[in-house]
């Protein structure tokens, strides 16, 4: 067999690997969405996107993981049509990098940051620059997103440092891959105390919320969504309208989320 | 200019004890559960058979959180090990160990069993006939004509050891110096923006380590083949 014939069947092998494991050409499945979107949102994307297939006939594929990892994929050629990002900074890189259709950028929701704990008798606490979290957590770790990368472990160690409770605590840090991660340390009681948003304390009932974080405290917390610039079928445009809709506002209000302009 | 930070030195450090230690703990009681599977026969053997296989049939977070449901602070076991020998396993180190020692268990018991079916008992049995006791029998038959099999278990442990992650961090997190091994910390370099280069940097040790690995065992099977041989 010569170079070219080889080369041209092991091409031909590859396409039909890929076909059969899934990477159907956009082409042929044109009103399929993939949306990727921050683990924080898996409750009220699971709830939108069956509504939105159903009023639009449209299918929606739901790829939920901390927003960097989902951000990272993106970056080398996932294909996503719509990310939702759990913070700017990896929104910005990717604005930077165009890979997004930057026109369709906008913040879709807010969200805060609270202090859980696993026992629900546990009282609440006040955080300021006198609270005693080493002695709180005693023997115990405090859960939390990974804190140099995931953004709710961002916003967490923000928010610890301006307290000036940073330093002392971090010892005790348990860091997970993601918020949702996070709140399952918490609510297996693996951990007594864990850092995640109002709206994962909310969704979760084996833990209480024992403080929530001043806003002034860390950035705002913002979820900004914005189409992927490879993908612009209507079906993107559809669905991006979809989430600003009142039917969806209602969702991620009764979730807990607040408009970003709050 | 440094090469790599003191914490990612720690992460390769950790990753060292964490795989070594792992290695250990699955050697002899792989080597015995290979035996109890190769040689035995009683009631629950495939039952034991497929206990020993879960970690490679589960996923990994799965593993994981069975093994935070077990040995963690809330968890029957965790309680019990603390109370009796004083080890913590949740959030430490040793609990990177555990959870890399299980995920290499079936490795190590696959090697090992393969080796001991392949050993003719007759051997051992002619062994016996000129008045060698059961363990001498061990000793002097059966284990040089294993030992290979063994070292190639060790060298799959301690591999899985070395590149375990996702029992790991669910199990005991990640948290630097502790629980942040090599997998670890590439993970959290990959999820940093412009954290490409660490990661990189990582990888490559990570691969000069498995390569030194793979040299050493190398080293010793020839040897262990040469005395066998000459023997």
């Amino acid at each position: 067999m010569s170079g070219v014939a080889f080369l041209r069947s092991v091409m031909r092998a590859t396409a039909l690997a890929l076909i059969l494991i899934g990477f159907t050409p956009k082409t042929a499945v044109a009103d399929d969405i993939t949306v990727f979107a921050a683990s924080s949102l898996t409750d009220v994307l699971q709830e939108i996107a069956p509504r939105f297939e159903a009023q639009t006939g449209h299918d929606v594929r739901l790829s939920l993981a901390g927003s960097s990892k989902l951000a990272r994929q993106i970056q080398n050629g996932a294909p996503a049509d719509v990310f939702i990002s759990a913070n700017s900074d990896w929104m910005d890189r990717l604005e930077k990098d165009g890979l997004l259709d930057a026109g369709t950028r906008r913040n879709l929701l807010g969200n805060a940051l609270v202090l859980v704990a696993h026992d629900p008798e546990t009282p609440a606490v006040t955080i300021d620059r006198s609270l005693d979290l080493p002695a709180l957590l005693g023997e115990g770790r405090l859960a939390m997103a990974l804190v140099d990368a995931v953004p709710a472990g961002v916003y967490g160690k923000a928010a610890l440092r301006y307290f000036g409770l940073w330093d002392d605590v971090a010892p005790q840090v348990a860091q997970a891959a993601n918020v949702r991660a996070a709140l399952a340390f918490v609510a297996s009681g693996a951990t007594p105390f864990g850092i995640v948003y109002k709206t994962d304390a909310q969704a979760e009932d084996d833990v209480s919320i024992v403080a929530r974080f001043p806003a002034g405290s860390h950035p705002p917390i913002l979820y900004p969504v914005a189409a992927v610039a490879a993908a612009k079928t209507p079906a993107v445009t559809d669905f991006l309208a979809y989430l600003g809709s009142v039917e969806s506002q209602e969702v991620f209000g009764k979730a807990g989320f607040t408009r970003p302009a709050d | 200019m440094e090469w790599l930070t003191p914490e990612e030195w720690q992460a390769v450090a950790l990753s060292l004890r964490v795989a070594f230690w792992a290695t250990v703990f699955c050697l002899p009681a792989g080597v015995f559960v290979a035996f109890v599977l190769a040689r035995g026969s009683f009631p629950g053997r495939q039952a034991l058979n497929v206990l020993v296989h879960l970690p490679l049939i589960m996923p990994p977070v799965v593993t994981g959180y069975l093994l935070l449901i077990a040995f963690g602070p809330q968890g029957g076991l965790g309680a019990v090990l603390k109370e009796v020998f004083g080890v913590t396993f949740a959030f430490r180190w040793t609990g990177a160990a555990l959870a890399s020692g299980v995920m290499a268990f079936p490795f190590m018991v696959r090697a090992a069993r393969l080796s001991i079916e392949a050993v003719d008992p007759k051997l051992e049995q002619a062994a016996a006939t000129l008045g060698a006791s059961r363990p001498w029998v061990f000793v002097t038959v059966t284990l040089p004509m294993i030992l290979p099999g063994i070292l190639v278990g060790c060298v799959l442990a301690f591999a899985k050891g070395m590149g375990e992650f996702g029992a790991t961090i669910t199990f005991v997190s990640n948290i630097p110096g502790e629980t942040q091994t090599i997998p670890l910390a590439i993970d959290l370099a990959l999820e940093t923006p412009g954290g490409e280069g660490r990661a990189l940097r990582l990888a490559l040790i990570s691969i000069g380590i498995a390569a030194g690995a793979l040299a050493l065992s190398e080293w010793v099977s020839r040897r262990m083949a040469a005395r066998i041989g000459g023997a």
